[in-house]
Order: structure tokens, then C-alpha cells, then sequence
């Protein structure tokens, strides 16, 4: 069987004036149905670039990335769109919530793109904020929550969806230790119950350690990958 | 294609509501122009379109039908076309024939010499001129002037300097005013009458100007025209009224045009400023924008969001625009010719605010298609 995430060759090439940045140089990666993979590496070595790719709000220079067998470089920009808002859900390295909206509406955003009625939408953004533990800020808006909290907030809207792979830019870069623990739970719940695939960029260690698999990056090349001690 | 809330645009409008507040009130300026330069053309064109009755047939001196100052008429004629034509409307016996002298004359008002347009007319002009009603005072007799609402404005002096029992020297000679009348959207407003007798006398003239008669309802034309060629003597030709002053209308046409070229340059100017700054609204949220995108919102979607904004900032600014000019409604303004009163109508307000929401529409397009073709990760990372 093949894996759920597929990356042959993959480089995505920068240019800034006549400099050119290549954040992923000829990447081959596999991540498996049901795994949780950690992505670690200094600064600039490209982690977000690649989740940005799998997630389908980037496209490759060259190489060719497959996610469910669907190769992404082949969809239009709005077919794109549709791929990603159904299958994917992303919490960004700097949270990206919508500002004159409260925590509840930023949650609800991603369901506004389905056919969910109103009912059900309420269901499944107080489910979503209650599992991130913030069940009584509704109607907060994000000025009016901590970084931790805007963190989970992002966190709940991007499980929202029910998205068969979650991409997490540091998920826990803004939490204390008890709260990160409790996300990473969280995260290791999503993948052990309801068999999600997660990647997670992270400088942590701690945090790496509830993952399956730890891949280092550098300079836009794997440099190690192994299976977690834990 | 899903759409985003309603009222994410409305928010977002509160959330800035100084850039608000400063751009519905460069709307409400453009929409206040347009709609005082739509009420201009329409003031001086309805004035000039309902001064003719429908039925009113002028009889002018062969040669003069460009200009009724010019005409001249003998003063016997308005008899023989009374008692020759037939089909003239009559009341208890009166028939519809006034015979009338128009002439620009120079008016001494308090030493200050100005240019004004008299009527010398006889009882039968308020027959066949029925949208003069006199309003204050009376008809006038020996001496004495009836002013209409716009005459002030046309003679540049305050309203109240020609108001019942002041006079004016005209040739040196006080007149006193007896009288006010309106005539609602016509060029009458801005018109002087006096009594064609007197009036006569005054300006050492033999003759008439011209000659305006209302015909009976079935009447045709035919029987005025036959007159005037039978009577070649008399040297007349008939026009409709209504003709008449609608010939003045294409003489104004430069007018219009200027008007019209600089609400244009001024509404385009502003459309500029509008895509400005609506673009240095959206890309102060061009993190924001790329969030939806990156969460799978079409960029149709956002689009029609930040023109939705744009719109209610326009319709915003339209409304108090609107609402300021509405006020000169009817106020008199002076031009060369004469004067007339800005017509505020619902086709001058309907413009104004289709142009302002055009500059809303028109501007936010181009600001928000700038924003959403930026690269999606470029626009995530920008700050
Ligand atoms: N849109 C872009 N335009 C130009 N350069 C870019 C762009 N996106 C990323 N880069 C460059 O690519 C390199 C890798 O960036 P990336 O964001 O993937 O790093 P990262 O591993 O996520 O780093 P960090 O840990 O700091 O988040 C950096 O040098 C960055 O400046
Ligand atoms: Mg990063």
C-alpha cells in the first residue's frame, strides 16, 4: 500500500531580486495513513515550506508530492481550494486568526465551506473548542485571549472539519508545559482514536517525543529520521 | 461558491472607523457634486422644456424666430388674430391672445445698474400663461412691476430688495413693486412684468414682440398657418410655444457640457482616490485575506466581501451626501440668460448615488484583485 503522503524530488525555489532561496531541495519523504510525524531543524531549514506544500497552499518548483493519490502539482488553483478545505486542517505557525471574529466565529469559518446546517455547524465548533479546552470562550475575540489560547483556538478550528491530515506549525510554541502537554495529548488522541495523520513542526524535543517518527531538517534536505523513543 | 458571513464586512468597517468615516465622506463630496450638477441641468432644462404650454402657439416677426427680444409685431395685430383666427380657447368671451413685449432692460437698483428681462403683458398673459400665479400683492397697474421669485437672483441682488412696496428706477424713473408670482420651473421665474402699455411707453417702442395664444383643445395649427400666409402683411410666423424654448435649449448645450465634463473630472479623480485607498485598506489586511484563502475560501468569495465593505462605505456616504445638497432644492441660481431653480429630483438624487456606488464597485474591484493575486505563501508571511 502506498503512503497517504508521497514527496519524490520535491524543491520549491524562492527568488528575491536575482538571490535564489531554495527552502526544499529534492525532498523524498513518505508519511503513512494513521502517523504522527515530527519535523525538526534549525531556522529557515524549510519546515514550513513543506507543510505548506502538503497542505496544498504552496506549489513545488519541481518534483511531484501525492497526497491520497491525488497529485497536487495537476489541480487547478480552485480545485486546489476544495482539495485542501476538505481534506486538510492547519494550524498556522502564527495562529492567522481573523481578528473581528470571535473565537467561536474563527472555529466556524472552515465549516462555512461545507454544507453543514447552523445546527450542526454549533455542534461541532463547541465540541471543538470544549477538546482545546476553552469551551467557555465563545465569544472572545482573539485580542481578547492569550497567545496560548489564540493557539488553541487555532488548533480547534483546524480539527473542526474532521480533516484526515493536520498540519501544526509549532502548535505549542506559545504554551507552558501542563498546556502543551495537554495539546500534544490532544494531538496523540486525534491520531490513536479517530486514526488521523499528523505533522508537527516543532523545536521541542518534549514535544517530538509524542510523535511516531522525528524527521530532521537541514538546509531543506532530511538529515536524520527516526522512529521516537517514546 | 460559499460565501463569507454578511456581516464579516460590516465589522470589519467598524474596526477601522476613522478610514471609514474618511471614506464615506469623500463619497458623500462626490455624490453632493453630482447630485448639485445633475440638479443645475435639470433645473435649466425643465425650465426651458415647461415654460411652453402645450396648446400655446407664439406669433413672432417673420425673420425673428431664434429670438422673441428681437421680434417685432404691430401693435394692432393681436386684435385681427383674435377676431381672424378661429380655434382659440376663450372664457366667458376672452379670448386667449396676449399680446406681449419682451426686452433686456437696465434696471437702477440702490445706484448698481443691472441687466433684467421684462414682460410687458396685458390681462390675457395670465390666460395663456396659467402656471403664474401671483403669490403676494396684485397684478400690476400704471407704474408698478410684478417680480417673479427668481428675479432677484437673476438682478443679483437680495431677495428681500425686490419685495412688495419697494421700487427700482428704470431710465430714471422709480417703479414700484406691486406684485410677486411664481411660474415653477420655468424660465418666467426669473421674468419682470409690467403692463405692455407702460411698458411701451417706457422703451419708445411702437411695436410688440410678440404674440402668445392659447388654441381650443381639437384645434390644429393649420388655421394659424393658413393666417400667416394669408396675412402676408402682417409679416408673422407661428411656432409652438413649447419649440420655441426648447430651440433656447440646444443653445445651452455648451453649458450642460461644461457642467457635466467637470462633475466627470472631479467623480474620476475621486474614483482614483477611492482605489487608493481602498487598496491600502485591504492590504493592511493582507494576512487576514490570505488566511481565508489558505482555509479554501474562493477568491471570488473574499472579493465580493471587500466590495460588499466598499459598497456600504459608498451607500453610507451617498445617503449624507445626498441628504446635504437635498436643502438647494429649488434654490435660485443665475446664469447669463436668466435664472432658474436647481431641481433636487429623484433622478438627480438616483444619479448622484448610482455614481457614488458606481465609485464604490468601480474602485474596490481593482484594489481587491490587487490584494488577492498575491501568492498565497507570500501573502501569509507578509506583515
Ligand atoms: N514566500 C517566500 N519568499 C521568499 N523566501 C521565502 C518564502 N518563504 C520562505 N522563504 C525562505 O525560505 C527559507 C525557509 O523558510 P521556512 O519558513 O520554510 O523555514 P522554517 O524551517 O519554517 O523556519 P522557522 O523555524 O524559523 O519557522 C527561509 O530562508 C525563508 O526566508
Ligand atoms: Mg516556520
Amino acid at each position: 500500500m502506498s503512503a497517504l503522503v508521497e514527496c519524490r524530488g520535491l524543491t520549491r525555489v524562492y527568488h528575491k531580486g536575482d538571490q535564489e532561496i531554495r527552502p526544499l531541495d529534492e525532498l523524498d519523504l513518505d508519511v503513512d495513513e494513521g502517523t504522527f510525524t515530527a519535523l525538526m531543524g534549525p531556522s529557515g531549514s524549510g519546515k514550513t515550506t513543506l507543510l505548506n506544500l502538503v497542505a496544498g497552499i504552496d506549489r513545488a518548483t519541481s518534483g511531484t508530492l501525492r497526497v491520497e493519490g491525488v497529485e497536487l502539482g495537476a489541480l487547478s488553483n480552485t480545485e486546489l481550494a476544495r482539495w485542501r478545505a476538505h481534506t486538510i486542517g492547519y494550524v498556522f505557525q502564527l495562529y492567522h486568526l481573523v481578528p473581528v471574529l470571535t473565537a467561536y466565529e474563527n472555529v466556524e469559518l472552515p465549516l462555512l465551506l461545507r454544507d453543514d446546517t447552523r445546527r450542526e455547524r454549533h455542534r461541532k465548533v463547541a465540541a471543538a473548542l470544549e477538546l482545546v479546552g476553552l469551551a467557555d470562550r465563545h465569544d472572545h475575540f482573539p485580542r481578547q485571549l492569550s497567545g496560548g489560547q489564540e493557539q488553541r483556538v487555532a488548533l480547534a478550528r483546524a480539527i473542526v472539519t474532521d480533516p484526515r491530515i493536520i498540519v501544526a506549525d509549532e502548535p505549542t510554541g506559545d504554551l507552558d508545559a501542563a498546556a502543551a502537554d495537554a495539546i500534544l495529548d490532544l494531538l496523540g488522541a486525534l491520531r490513536r482514536e479517530l486514526g488521523k495523520t499528523l505533522l508537527m513542526v516543532t523545536h521541542d524535543p518534549r514535544a517530538a517525543a509524542h510523535a511516531d517518527r522525528v524527521i530532521h531538517l537541514e538546509k531543506g534536505r532530511i538529515v536524520a529520521a527516526a522512529a521516537a523513543t517514546s | 461558491m460559499k460565501l463569507l458571513p454578511w456581516d464579516y464586512g460590516v465589522r470589519n468597517l467598524l474596526r477601522a472607523p476613522g478610514r471609514t468615516a474618511l471614506g464615506a465622506g469623500g463619497v458623500a463630496l462626490v455624490t453632493a457634486l453630482l447630485v448639485t450638477a445633475a440638479a443645475f441641468v435639470r433645473g435649466m432644462n425643465g425650465s426651458l422644456a415647461e415654460t411652453g404650454g402645450l396648446r400655446n402657439v407664439i406669433l413672432l416677426g417673420a425673420g425673428s424666430e431664434d429670438s422673441v427680444e428681437r421680434s417685432e409685431v404691430k401693435a394692432g395685430v393681436a386684435g385681427i388674430v383674435a377676431a381672424s383666427v378661429p380655434g382659440i380657447e376663450e372664457r366667458l368671451g376672452v379670448p386667449y391672445v396676449s399680446p406681449e413685449i419682451n426686452v433686456a432692460l437696465v434696471v437702477n437698483v440702490d445706484g448698481q445698474e443691472r441687466q433684467a428681462s421684462f414682460r410687458g403683458v396685458t390681462d390675457a398673459a395670465y390666460l395663456v400663461h396659467p402656471q403664474v400665479r401671483i403669490v403676494e400683492g396684485r397684478a400690476p397697474r400704471a407704474g408698478e412691476l410684478l417680480v417673479g421669485r427668481f428675479a432677484a437672483a437673476r438682478l443679483d441682488v437680495p431677495d428681500e430688495r425686490l419685495a412688495v412696496g419697494r421700487s427700482v428706477d428704470i431710465d430714471g424713473r422709480p417703479w414700484t413693486i406691486a406684485g410677486r408670482f411664481e411660474a415653477p420651473g420655468t424660465v418666467l421665474d426669473a421674468e419682470i412684468w409690467c403692463d405692455a402699455q407702460e411698458l411701451r411707453v417706457a422703451t419708445r417702442r411702437e411695436t410688440l414682440s410678440g404674440i402668445v395664444l392659447t388654441l381650443a383643445d381639437d384645434a390644429q395649427t393649420d388655421d394659424l398657418d393658413l393666417f400667416t400666409k394669408q396675412r402676408l402683411d402682417l409679416e408673422l410666423v407661428a411656432l409652438p410655444e413649447r419649440g420655441y424654448y426648447a430651440r433656447l435649449h440646444d443653445f445651452l448645450a455648451p453649458v450642460r457640457a461644461m457642467v457635466w465634463t467637470t462633475a466627470l473630472l472631479v467623480a474620476g479623480a475621486a474614483l482614483l482616490g477611492g482605489i487608493d485607498t481602498m487598496h491600502a485598506s485591504f492590504a493592511a489586511r493582507i494576512r487576514e485575506l490570505a488566511t481565508l484563502r489558505a482555509l479554501g475560501f474562493a477568491n471570488g468569495a473574499i472579493a465580493l466581501s471587500l466590495v460588499q465593505e466598499a459598497l456600504l462605505t459608498a451607500a453610507l456616504g451617498a445617503l449624507v451626501g445626498a441628504a446635504c445638497v437635498l436643502p438647494l432644492d429649488g434654490l435660485a441660481v443665475r446664469v447669463s440668460m436668466g435664472a432658474f431653480g436647481l431641481r433636487v429630483d429623484g433622478t438627480a438624487l438616483a444619479l448622484g448615488l448610482g455614481a457614488a456606488c458606481g465609485v464604490g464597485l468601480l474602485g474596490s474591484l481593482p484594489a481587491a484583485w490587487r490584494c488577492l493575486r498575491m501568492e498565497l505563501v507570500a501573502a501569509l508571511r507578509a506583515d
